[in-house]
């Protein structure tokens, strides 16, 4: 296909890149907090769920579970490099996530969706996390009013160490290029797709246009981390683009690109930091086995 | 460039150094050139005239002597003073120095005094002349043979080839030498010419400026430091001039002098180190400054780490041989295999604290490959290091202290020979449970497992109503969830927040890090980084982080949030020093199954159980009698007195002499011939036995090459035993810690037992052996031992490869039956300390007061007292960087250490005295031994152990329970590009 190579050009990049550069970046593993003033949305009743999932021993440390395991899902999705795929945890809580999809070839191809993950606050112990899309695609698993996706069909009962987060996201970009019919949320959309499906195909490109028409929209929540777009401006967003594309041309594992990695590569570059110290002989496991040839007087 | 930019900064000479005699004539350099240029062919019509005298008749006048000399100053003054012709591009030569070129006049000079006989007062004359001439000059001088040649006849008439240089020319003659160096560093091409002359001239020794220098290179004092810096510019300057590195390495003794110099310099420093303060385990910067004998060693080490860092290869790979074959395996292998404690604790300390000052990555390695290759009878020098961390109080705390710092080298190879070799082959964990190795615990199981095992008696309880308000208030206890949250501020590139708050363990234990003899201290502006001895991140917590506002925590429960923050730094520093490694020890690469079966445990460990476990209750007094005698109280920096010393000679152990005669003690030869005592040492001799010794060297480093393989070979020899483990059946043991509570009841005072488990089981090594029995018995360690101890293994949990980081943290895994793990360890110390406060009613004061010194203690190294703090930082900055410019290293001793360490030693009595004052308070009832004097102190000692490892305890699990969280959101750094050299 077309789309597979620019697939490969996109992938694995972490949130921010996408985000507004006014935004702080979101740095790995570090706590989206929450303001002096705002309401945080998780819920204060929510210690007495998770201090159950932490066999009760320390309620006082639960608040700092849940947190870490939501940082954990995070780092495994930044490290699955899900292709097309950015999200980003809101500002406020770590329970809410924002994302886009970019959609690259089929049915849907061009289509740039926006959508928001809602992780419930006893995670992992409870239900699979939400998925609903800024606006109701035109799809049969989209509820075409809330423009939620239907995720618990692919997790009837959310396992925790099985499922992660990741796969929901993963999820939510197959029923993109493999439709599927059987319990559709939209039953207009299946009745279109078994019956007439050139009607069904021209609501798509119309869904898809109707999506991509609200692209520069003001974010639906409004979040400091929320994902906003704005037209190409050169004068903002050029360098970023020739930074972001001559790194990948020099190296090829996106990692490098990672924030952590060009915070500490700065450092590094600037600072004493000793490092790499290593003689060992790729394969092998014996000590000063990589022998540089001794210069001989 | 940098050179050069240093070079400027090098004061050819001190204002002191002129003397009025050549001051004087300088007026008349004012007036034009031309004025000049007659004045100075008045001057040589004069001298000529004497000069052809001199020719027909043989024997002298003394006024012709003094005639010329006036003559001479006067011609040189103006030659000096001459500025190059403007104008004129082809020849900028100015008019007097193209004379001199012409008529040849400062070689006919010198021709004269050597016909005529130089007597020391002429030669000392005429050294000061050229050193004036060459440093004040405006014109590159040297790069005219005029000029240079007859400079390196009358070098050549100074130095007898018998004698070398008489004493009273030394300084002379180092400062002239010098002067020519960095004349040499500011025009390459002069190293060339001096080259090229010398060939004619000479024959083998023939950069001459270079052998003379040699032999000042372990003097000590400006001398010594002249010689270095002169010879470090040679270095630098013929880096890459092969000719010259070659003519170094195979025509003079530059690196076997160095290499061996240290071994006799070695052998002069102080083979007991006596300390007042029971936390001392470190060498630091104040400690060594005051032992002039360390000083001199550490100059030198200084000065081979700088070679290396600019030499030629062929120079540095031949120095690095020198270094171990000449004083590694020589003198520090069997330094530190002496049996009294005292010498082991000295030699540890000095290793630990060269691994600290060294910054070069070869050294650093030759250093490395003598602990991990080298072996001493039959041991490799790690092995016998590992041991002594099971033994007595202070020897343990030095050698933790060591391994502290051979951890934070982030050496994939150290880290294969100490722990990861054992881990290969995954025979520690039951065969179902292979593929968890690399899983992370991402729901916080084994963090809330750890923080379990605090105990309950630990855990913090409302305090009489007298206590209440310094009561600490525990994050989040009390508050509303949403608080708790609030605490976490966006993070920010902002700079460090000066000081934590909240001291957590290691803060705790920050003195011993911040204040330590590092070469190498964190970066400026993370002084307060815990957890990164070599450099750190910047810190994640603004300044007005609401983390710094937390209710004061006066009390020692300390912030989790703080331990979070140090376990991210930790893994981030570790990770990132670990991206280049071959391997990412992961139980898939490399593979378990071609993994070389790891040496199997000892069968006995005699000196393991030789070495008492615990700390020991019967020294005490006789230390305690130690600290109060008058001498050690008139010392108030832990004092390093200079006992048995090898006997010195009237010149010092700084003296050629004194190398020579380190160097024939060891190595049975002709005595050294000549009056060394005034006359200076014979260089023929001393070349003589160098190239002896060079030789022996070679031999011994052919031997100890094949010695090396074979062993290598051997223990890849033995055959595999992993049949054993892979048919045994999967039987899931439950090693809950509640399960088996009867052993910690007999265990609790029984003395060592052997370690490591029987033949044929699975092993973890004798490092996590020694480690965990420690650990175990930290009811009965010091609290010093525990801070150092838990420090160590928080270290080691800080490495990310999955097969270090699941053995130690996570808690789910399913290990063999015959293998301990940390929780295993843990559950145990829990129990005794539970068991201990069952049996102490006043255990919660205890604890309260245990809690208040150590915290007290924490704030004392952050009180910035006027004397402390500035001192402290000023030792630390002038030694900033792992790789510092040429100029630091030179600069670095032109600013007198004396005021520094005076200073240094107030503001360390104070924080000291203050500690252990409070400390004494805090115990008083358990101090003062009454009546029953011994049993009554060994009781108070065991006692305050308990309630101390308590504390240790409990924050130690907090620690572990950050790192396992942090572990789990870590990502890894992709290898840096180009990072094969």
């Amino acid at each position: 296909m077309v789309y597979e190579r620019s697939d490969g050009e996109e992938q694995g990049g972490p949130g921010e890149q996408r985000s507004s550069p006014a935004h702080p970046p979101f740095g790995k593993k570090q706590l989206p907090s929450i303001p002096k003033n705002a309401v945080p949305i998780t819920k204060a009743a929510s210690p007495a769920s998770s201090t159950e999932s932490a066999n009760g021993t320390h309620a006082s440390y639960g608040p700092f579970y849940l947190e870490y395991s939501l940082l954990a899902e995070f780092t495994l999705v930044i490290k699955q490099r899900l292709p097309g795929i950015y999200v980003q945890p809101s500002y406020r809580s770590t329970l809410m996530w924002f994302g886009v999809i970019f959609i690259r070839h089929g049915l849907y191809q061009d289509g740039v969706f926006k959508f928001t993950v809602y992780i419930p606050d006893n995670f992992p112990d409870g239900d699979c996390p939400r998925v609903i899309f800024d606006t109701p695609v035109f799809h049969p698993l989209v509820d075409s009013v809330s423009g939620e996706l239907d995720v618990r069909r692919a997790f009837t009962k959310w396992r925790r160490n099985h499922n992660h987060i990741w796969q929901v996201l993963m999820y939510a970009r197959t029923i993109f290029y493999k439709i599927n019919t059987m319990d559709p949320l939209n039953p207009e959309a299946v009745v279109l797709y078994d019956k007439d499906f050139q009607l069904f195909k021209s609501k798509v490109v119309d869904s898809v246009k109707l999506c991509n028409s609200h692209l520069f929209d003001q974010p639906k929540i409004d979040d400091p981390f929320a994902i906003s777009f704005s037209p190409w401006n050169p004068a903002v967003h050029e360098e970023a683009k020739d930074k972001m594309f001559a790194y990948k041309r020099l190296h090829s594992d996106p990692l490098l690109t990672a924030p952590h990695n060009q915070r500490w590569a700065e450092d590094y570059n600037k600072g004493p930091l000793v490092s790499g110290l290593s003689w060992v002989k790729p394969g092998s496991t014996q000590p000063f086995s990589k022998e540089d040839i001794p210069l001989q007087t | 460039m940098e050179v050069m930019s240093w070079l400027s900064r090098l004061n050819p000479r001190g204002p002191g150094t002129r003397t009025g005699r050549h001051a004087a004539p300088t007026s008349p350099c004012t007036a034009d050139p031309e004025t000049c240029l007659m004045v100075f062919e008045n001057h040589w019509r004069q001298v000529s005239r004497v000069l052809k005298q001199r020719e027909s008749s043989v024997g002298g006048y003394a006024d012709d002597l003094t005639a010329v000399r006036n003559h001479t100053d006067q011609m040189l003054c103006l030659l000096a003073e001459e500025r190059p012709a403007g104008g004129d591009i082809d020849s900028p030569v100015g008019p007097i120095l193209k004379m001199v070129v012409a008529e040849n006049i400062l070689d006919e000079l010198v021709q004269w005094h050597v016909r005529r006989g130089l007597d020391p007062d002429s030669q000392l004359e005429l050294l000061k002349l050229f050193e004036m001439l060459i440093g004040q000059s405006h014109q590159p001088l040297l790069l005219h043979s005029a000029v240079l040649q007859p400079l390196l006849n009358l070098l050549g008439a100074c130095v007898d080839p018998q004698l070398g240089s008489p004493p009273a020319l030394e300084s002379s003659l180092v400062l002239l030498l010098n002067q020519v160096c960095v004349c040499m560093a500011k025009e390459t091409a002069v190293l060339e010419l001096i080259f090229r002359c010398g060939l004619v001239q000479q024959g083998p020794t023939n950069l001459l400026i270079f052998s003379l220098l040699v032999p000042f290179i372990h003097r000590d004092g400006s001398l010594g430091q002249q010689a270095r810096d002169a010879l470090l510019l040679v270095m630098a300057t013929s880096a890459s001039n092969h000719s010259v590195a070659r003519h170094i390495a195979e025509n003079s003794y530059f690196c076997p002098v160095l290499a061996t110099g240290l071994s006799a310099l070695y052998s002069s420093l102080p083979r007991k180190i006596e300390v007042r303060g029971d936390d001392w385990h470190a060498l630091r910067r104040e400690d060594w400054m005051a032992v002039s004998s360390l000083v001199l060693f550490m100059n030198s080490l200084e000065f081979c780490n700088a070679v290396v860092q600019v030499a030629h290869p062929l120079v540095r790979c031949q120095l690095l041989d020198y270094l171990h074959n000449g004083f590694l395996v020589p003198v520090m292998g069997p330094a530190l295999h002496k049996s009294s404690v005292d010498e082991m604790i000295a030699s540890t300390a000095y290793l630990d604290l060269f691994l600290r000052s060294i910054t070069e990555t070869s050294l650093l390695k030759t250093f490395l490959r003598f602990i991990l290759l080298h072996r001493h009878d039959n041991d490799t020098i790690l092995d016998t290091l590992l041991t002594r961390i099971s033994s007595n109080s202070r020897l343990c705390m030095v050698s933790l202290s060591l391994f502290k710092t051979l951890l934070s080298l982030n050496c994939e190879d150290l880290m294969l020979q100490l722990v990861l070799r054992y881990l290969l082959p995954c025979t520690h964990v039951m065969l179902s449970q292979r593929r968890a190795v690399r899983e992370t615990d991402l729901y916080g199981k084994s963090a809330d497992k750890f923080l379990s095992l605090i105990p309950e008696c630990c855990r913090i309880t409302p305090a009489p109503s007298s206590e209440r308000d310094d009561e600490p208030a525990f994050w989040g206890k009390g508050k509303p969830v949403s608080d708790t949250f609030m605490d976490n501020s966006p993070t920010s590139e902002s700079p460090v927040h000066p000081r934590p708050s909240t001291p957590s363990r290691l803060a705790l234990f920050i003195r011993q890090q911040s204040s330590g003899g590092q070469a190498i201290p964190p970066s400026s502006g993370s002084e307060n980084a815990p957890s990164s001895p070599r450099g750190s991140v910047s810190s994640p917590l603004s300044p007005d982080s609401p983390v710094h506002q937390l209710p004061d925590t006066s009390e020692g429960e300390t912030g989790y949030l703080e331990y979070l923050r140090d376990a991210r730094k930790g893994i981030e520093l570790c990770s990132w020093a670990c991206r280049d490694w071959s391997a990412p020890y992961d139980g898939e690469n490399p593979s378990p199954n071609s993994a070389p079966p790891p040496p199997p445990p000892p069968t006995s460990h005699p000196s393991l159980n030789m070495v008492q476990e615990h700390f020991s209750i019967m020294d005490r007094p006789q230390q305690r009698g130690c600290l109060e005698s008058e001498s050690q109280r008139l010392s108030p920096v832990p004092a390093l007195t200079e006992t048995s010393t090898v006997p010195c000679d009237s010149r010092g152990p700084e003296s050629v002499e004194r190398l020579i005669e380190e160097l024939l003690e060891r190595a049975p030869s002709e005595p050294l011939t000549g009056d060394s005592k005034c006359q200076g040492i014979s260089i023929e001799a001393f070349h003589q036995e160098l190239r002896e010794l060079e030789e022996r060297v070679r031999e011994r480093r052919v031997l100890s090459r094949s010695s090396e393989e074979s062993s290598r070979e051997y223990r890849t020899a033995p055959t595999p035993s992993l049949t054993d483990e892979d048919c045994l059946p999967v039987e899931i043991e439950q090693r809950s810690s509640e399960t088996k509570p009867e052993s910690y009841a007999t265990g609790v005072f029984s003395p060592a037992r052997p370690l490591g488990p029987p033949l044929a089981q699975p092993y973890t090594g004798p490092f996590i052996t020694v480690l965990f029995s420690k650990l175990e018995s930290m009811m009965q360690n010091s609290l010093y031992v525990n801070i150092l101890l838990t420090g160590v293994v928080f270290q080691l949990a800080c490495y990310p490869q999955p097969l270090l980081r699941s053995f130690l943290l996570n808690t789910n895994m399913v290990f063999q039956p015959s293998v301990k793990s940390l929780i295993q360890v843990l559950g145990s110390v829990k129990n005794r300390i539970e068991a201990f406060a069952a049996t102490h009613e006043d255990f919660p004061a205890m604890l309260r007061k245990a809690r208040r010194f150590l915290v007290a203690r924490g704030k004392l190294d952050w009180s910035d007292s006027p004397i402390g703090v500035p001192t402290l930082r000023r030792s630390d900055s002038l030694i900033k960087s792992r790789k510092p410019s040429l100029g630091d290293l030179i600069l670095r001793h032109t600013n007198s250490p004396t005021r520094a360490r005076h200073a240094a030693q107030l503001a360390l009595a104070h924080v000291r005295d203050g500690g252990q004052s409070l400390h004494s308070a805090l115990f008083r009832g358990g101090a003062a031994g009454g009546a029953s004097g011994l049993e009554k102190q060994a009781e108070a000692l065991r006692v305050k152990n308990a309630v101390y490892c308590a504390v240790i305890f409990s924050e130690f699990l907090k620690e572990l329970a950050a790192l396992a969280q942090e572990h789990s959101v870590a990502l890894p750094f992709p290898p840096s590009q180009g990072a094969e050299e």
